[in-house]
């Protein structure tokens, strides 16, 4: 178990840096989620911590110790890698075996290791196969398995679950959250799948382009997004975006968009102080923040014409046409309204966010 | 709060309540409906060969001309006395005169002891090297530079280090000496490491053949699992053993088996340097089949000799096929 630091980490291969001075502080027995689409520097990240590639700059603290340049079997931290990194000449067995015969175990506690994690893995009928006879979500469940033999200082996940199914990976989230509270084994996961750090982290890292972009609890990074990128890449269905200008009517500051206008809230007035008015922004608004009626409601109401639902079992969403761009609306799935038909879209005051036109970063 | 409903008892932490075992596979819900559906009635016929047949029925027929005719024309020889012009059929004698013959056997058992004592010397200095330069700054032109005796025609290979190992003149000779390995003779002219001096050629010449595959072989290491097992805890040492060796036994097979082939067919720089002496210290077999069938002409003996080294060759040869082809099932 340890605290796990970095201290302006950078990653550079070649001229391309691939992760930029990077500060985190992720504390003892926490579970750091690291959230970033695709190429933003996850994996390299990951792999400074367990030593398998070169620091650029910086450092990387475990408690306080300096690891840049310890081996990585110094290191004790397991690994779960993207690609499984199994062994192909060993059985599912011996592969779940190795930290722990590396580490000299004796035979009887290997056993007992390994078919206890096999179990928890639902994987124990597979222990005598080899990895090539595996599918890829028995594969990457070996992976996790051999991470979980040990009791290292920390776990670092790689995407582990990317594979599983649906219904399999919600049982998995919710083992690997358990495991790791259980343990109380610091934990950095990394994922593009802004579900699993929701549901699972302390703590959420979102990167971009390998900048850290907010480093927060999965509340605050989905309530309070610090700039644009962060608030449209977390939250399914993402959230909404209309280009609208802040005007000054009477001492009152009005958000205005050529379909509606929308009056601002005191505390949210404060917020804006930088801009003046006249300012264009970037209003940001979640599918949930938003209410959509077939008659005009009483309060002002953006104006628009169905585009087209989509039912999702338990929700439906409805893309709603406006003049200048789409916005997306959760509704119940008995709305009525069939394409083309216009349809009233209101704003939940207190639930929506304003970001710099330009900049991107948040007001609010 | 839901700390406390899901950690267990701390008692239970050490071993089996590590973790909560939910078995999904017990649960009602997710077992399908059981099945229902009938074996096929009829399968479909496995693909057909013929096409690939008749595609390597020209190469088939060409080999057949240009070599079974050879092999056949062996097997007729072995078994009558050849002399320029006549051959008759002498029941075997060939083949019954060889057990008894010294010279035969022994010339067996130094040929395993040669082919052996190259093969171990080969592997052993050429995976050193291939691990020594994989990576390595200077590689290409180390490599390149590594190549060159193998370029080089064996028996001319022979000439050059026969003047090397001379004992009045040789350079090779003359530092053996001034370190004390020899004395004064030569160290092809004393029966006790006239061996070695053949076997040292031969290493000389392939051991780069060697260190060019297992280059090869080492760049196809997946990387990843390296990391894996030194994330495991693996010290370099141990991961070359544990996984980059068995990663590159397919093809330290084949160079054993392109290797101790050549060592039972090809004799030039041995004959060139040695001719088998002094005494028959380094006959192998190679070599008094050589002396039988073109120094004392008895044609029908050196045929006989040559099919008891096909034999064993395709043997051996048949075995080490076999062990590759377990790895090779082992791996897919
Ligand atoms: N060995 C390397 N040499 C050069 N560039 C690299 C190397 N490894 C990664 N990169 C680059 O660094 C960037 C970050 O890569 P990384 O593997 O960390 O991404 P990631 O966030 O893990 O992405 P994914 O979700 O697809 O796994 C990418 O743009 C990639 O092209
Ligand atoms: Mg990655």
């Amino acid at each position: 178990m340890a605290r796990v630091t970095f201290r302006n980490v950078w990653k550079k291969y070649g001229e391309f840096a691939a992760v930029k001075d990077l500060n985190i502080d992720c504390p003892d027995g926490s579970f750091l989620s690291i959230l970033g689409p695709s190429g933003c520097g996850k994996s390299s990240t990951m792999r400074m911590v367990a030593g398998l590639e070169h620091i650029s700059a910086g450092d990387i603290l475990f408690d306080d110790r300096r690891i840049n340049d310890l081996a990585p079997k110094d290191r004790d931290v397991a690994m779960v890698f993207e690609n499984y990194a199994l062994y192909p000449h060993k059985s599912v067995f011996e592969n779940m075996a190795n930290p722990l015969k590396l580490r000299g175990q004796e035979g009887a506690r290997i056993k007992d290791r390994v078919t206890q994690a096999a179990k928890l893995l639902e994987i124990g009928h597979l222990l005598e196969r080899r990895p090539q006879e595996l599918s890829g979500g028995q594969k990457q469940r070996v992976a996790i398995g051999r991470a979980i033999v040990r009791e290292p200082k920390l776990f670092l996940f790689d995407e582990p679950i990317a594979h599983l199914d649906a219904k399999l990976r919600a049982h998995m989230r919710g083992e690997i959250k358990h495991m790791q509270r259980t343990l109380g084994t610091t934990m950095v996961y990394v994922t593009h799948d802004q579900l699993e750090a929701m549901s699972m982290a302390d703590q959420i890292a979102v990167m971009h382009e390998g900048e850290l972009q907010q480093l927060g609890s999965p509340r605050e990074v989905y309530n309070k997004p610090v700039n644009a990128w962060v608030a449209g890449f977390v939250g399914e269905p993402a959230m909404n975006f209309l280009t609208c200008e802040i005007t000054n009517a009477g001492g009152k500051l009005m958000l205005t968009h050529p379909d509606f206008a929308l009056a601002l809230k005191p505390e949210q007035m404060k917020c804006l102080n930088g801009a003046g008015t006249a300012a264009t922004v970037r209003m940001g608004v979640r599918p949930d923040a938003l209410a959509i009626s077939m008659t005009r409601p009483a309060e002002p109401a953006i104006t628009g014409k169905v585009f087209v639902n989509e039912l999702l079992g338990g929700d439906m969403i409805v893309e709603v046409e406006l003049a200048d761009a789409r916005i997306r609306v959760k509704t119940a799935p008995e709305f009525a309204g069939a394409p083309g038909e216009a349809c009233y879209v209101t704003v939940n005051r207190d639930k929506w966010h304003a970001f710099d036109a330009v900049t991107g970063k948040a007001f609010f | 709060m839901t700390d406390t409903l899901l950690s267990p008892e701390p008692s239970l932490r050490q071993s089996e309540g590590l973790f909560r075992v939910r078995q999904l596979l017990d649960n009602v819900e997710a077992r399908p409906a059981p099945s229902l559906i009938a074996e096929p009635a009829k399968l479909n016929p496995p693909p057909s060969k013929a096409y690939f047949f008749w595609l390597m029925a020209p190469a088939i027929l060409l080999l057949a001309c240009i070599s079974l005719y050879p092999f056949f024309w062996m097997i007729y020889m072995s078994l009558h006395d050849v002399e320029i012009g006549s051959a008759t059929w002498n029941n075997f004698e060939n083949f019954t005169r060889l057990v008894t013959d010294t010279r035969y056997l022994k010339g067996w058992t130094l040929l395993f002891q040669y082919s052996l004592m190259c093969l171990a010397l080969q592997i052993g200095i050429g995976v050193f090297l291939a691990v020594v330069l994989n990576g390595s700054r200077f590689e290409k032109i180390l490599v390149t530079t590594l190549l060159m005796p193998m370029m080089m025609a064996p028996i001319v290979a022979g000439l050059v280090w026969y003047f090397l190992y001379n004992g009045t003149f040789g350079w090779y000779h003359w530092l053996f000496q001034s370190v004390g390995l020899l004395d004064a003779k030569s160290i092809l002219a004393s029966p006790g490491t006239a061996m070695l001096g053949i076997v040292l050629v031969d290493v000389w010449q392939w051991t780069p053949l060697i260190t060019l595959i297992t280059l090869a072989g080492l760049k196809r290491v997946p990387q990843d699992q390296l990391e894996a097992n030194m994330v495991d805890g693996a010290s370099p040492l141990r991961n070359f053993f544990s996984i980059t060796l068995p990663n590159l036994y397919p093809v330290l097979l084949i160079a054993v088996m392109l290797r101790f082939m050549d060592n039972f067919r090809f004799i030039d720089s041995a004959l060139v340097l040695t001719g088998g002496g002094p005494g028959n210290a380094t006959k192998i077999l190679p070599i008094y089949l050589f002396e039988v069938s073109f120094k004392f002409f008895k044609l029908g003996r050196g045929a006989a000799i040559a099919l008891t080294l096909l034999v064993v060759t395709i043997i051996l040869g048949m075995i080490l096929v076999k062990v590759f082809d377990r790895q090779q099932t082992r791996k897919s």
